[in-house]
């Protein structure tokens, strides 16, 4: 077999399959490398939720990007996604978290997303048998919504293959290669090598061990978060409900299925890649579930796992090209990888293609200071 | 079999749909999985996976004893989220 392709992807999850997909279509031949099976990493964990409420500037527009791709990706890809703009709404149960909100709303309104802070009434119009006790009101953007990120992923991954490019499963890099700075090749654990002049690092949670492999220190260690899953049922209400209390949790119902499906943010944070299930969360998030929508509590759950969320020291990714030419990284999305990965894909592919992306990710480069966090986290 | 015979009850998957995945060089049954979501539903698996896995032993000739299954994970069956909530509440 012909090892030698124009770049190489390492990592078969949203972030690898959405810039390989849009490099393919720039000609270029694309050969993805997954070590184990398409979104065993973070994608295939995650709940699907895609949201335009951030607070800083470039993951607004990011993700504005993303809402006008989703919208199209049925067509682009010739599949159904099941992007569904159902919204997200946020929960505020304190005057600091409802401040929290208005000021994001401020600067959410200078890109002109349609949200707005509604209030507790409105929150029960939106989502029917909410339980209002002590809810000062929600920040509501309509236009957020829901994706199969399983169906997104594939369906990059087989556009990736009609354009002549190609995936292999089971196939762990061990070492790559450079010569006078510049990537060259990367040797398999089974001792393959693959060749091309553009290495992409789409590694999810183990994005840092891959950039080691070619000399680079990377700041994104992943940590543990857990979901469930509920049995499916009648369409009951449409949004992400996200609560940000410190014992909150969020949640929404699969549009295409009908599953509640949710997690909440473990406190202390637990770092590391293991992916068990405990016994803790299985009981504490039907707990916090129920607590904000009481009537949920005869559906049955019926199914409990784990993912990583890949961190970054201020909770935004990194995506920019390395001091090793040919060496391009696209990681640490901090639990928001399927989100963000399809317009991270446009932008990726124009940064190897044209030196420099359309929307400039300056915000996200690799050696930038960390220094400002997401509030909206 | 007929060819739309229903393998996955839960998510109402046929043969054919997992021949067709099967022949796109999907071979694995994490791959079927989530491609399909035979296993995803209800039953989690218990009813589809061995007939699943015996589908692609016959078509790939792996001996269906090396097919890797997807991890199975709890609860056993479906509780309702009141009970897992009040367990919590009498164990916390």
């Amino acid at each position: 077999m012909h090892k030698t392709a124009d770049v190489i992807i390492i990592g078969a999850g949203i972030i690898g399959a959405a810039a390989g997909y849009y490099l393919a279509k720039k000609k270029l031949k694309v050969y993805v490398l997954e070590k184990k099976y398409p979104c065993y990493g973070s994608t295939g964990r995650c709940i699907g939720g895609i949201r335009q409420q951030y607070t800083h500037p470039l993951s607004i527009n990011v993700m504005l990007e993303n809402v006008r791709t989703f919208s199209t990706l049925k067509e682009e890809l010739g599949k159904d996604v099941e992007w569904y703009q159902g919204g997200y709404l946020f929960l505020a149960h304190s005057e600091e978290k409802k401040k929290t909100y208005l000021d994001a709303i401020q600067i959410q309104k200078g890109y002109a997303l349609p949200v707005r802070f509604v209030s507790s009434d409105d929150c029960t119009q939106i989502v029917n048998g909410l339980n209002t006790d002590g809810l000062l009101g929600g920040a509501y953007c309509p236009t957020d919504g829901q994706a199969n990120p399983f169906a997104v992923t594939y369906g990059y991954l087989e556009g990736i293959k009609k354009l002549n490019g190609n995936l292999f499963t089971n196939t762990e890099i061990a070492k790559i290669n450079t010569t006078q700075n510049k990537v060259v090749s990367v040797i398999t654990t089974t001792g393959d090598e693959y060749f091309a002049p553009i290495i992409i690092n789409a590694a999810g949670p183990w994005a840092k061990n891959v950039a080691e492999m070619a000399g680079i220190n990377v700041p994104i260690d992943p940590e543990r978060h857990e979901s469930l899953v509920t049995e499916a049922c009648e369409r009951l209400f449409d949004p992400m409900l996200v609560d940000y209390r410190a014992d909150g949790c969020y949640f929404i119902q699969n549009y295409g299925t009908g599953h509640f499906i949710g997690c909440y943010t473990p406190v202390p944070n637990d770092p590391g890649d293991h992916i068990n299930a405990s016994s803790e969360f299985i009981t504490e998030m039907p707990r916090r579930m129920a607590r904000i929508v009481p009537r949920l509590k005869d559906i049955k759950v019926i199914r409990q796992w784990a993912g990583s969320y890949e961190m970054t020291p201020d909770g935004n990714p990194i995506v920019d090209k390395t001091s090793i030419d040919g060496f391009y990284i696209s990681a640490g999305m901090c639990g928001h990888g399927f989100m963000f990965g399809p317009g991270l894909g446009k932008f990726m592919a124009e940064l190897v293609t044209d030196g420099k992306s359309s929307l400039p990710l300056g915000d996200f480069a690799l050696n930038r200071s960390f220094g400002k966090t997401e509030t909206m986290k | 079999m007929k060819k739309n015979t229903v393998i996955c009850r839960c998510e109402e998957i046929t043969e054919q749909e997992i021949v067709a995945v099967i022949n796109q060089g999907y071979t694995s049954l994490d791959e079927i999985k989530r491609i399909l979501r035979c296993g995803m539903g209800h039953c989690q698996g218990k009813s589809c996976i061995m007939i699943i896995a015996r589908i692609l032993s016959r078509m790939t000739g792996q001996q269906i004893e090396r097919i890797k299954f997807p991890t199975s994970r709890p609860p056993l069956k479906p509780i309702p989220i009141a009970t897992l909530a009040k367990y919590h509440q009498e164990h916390a």
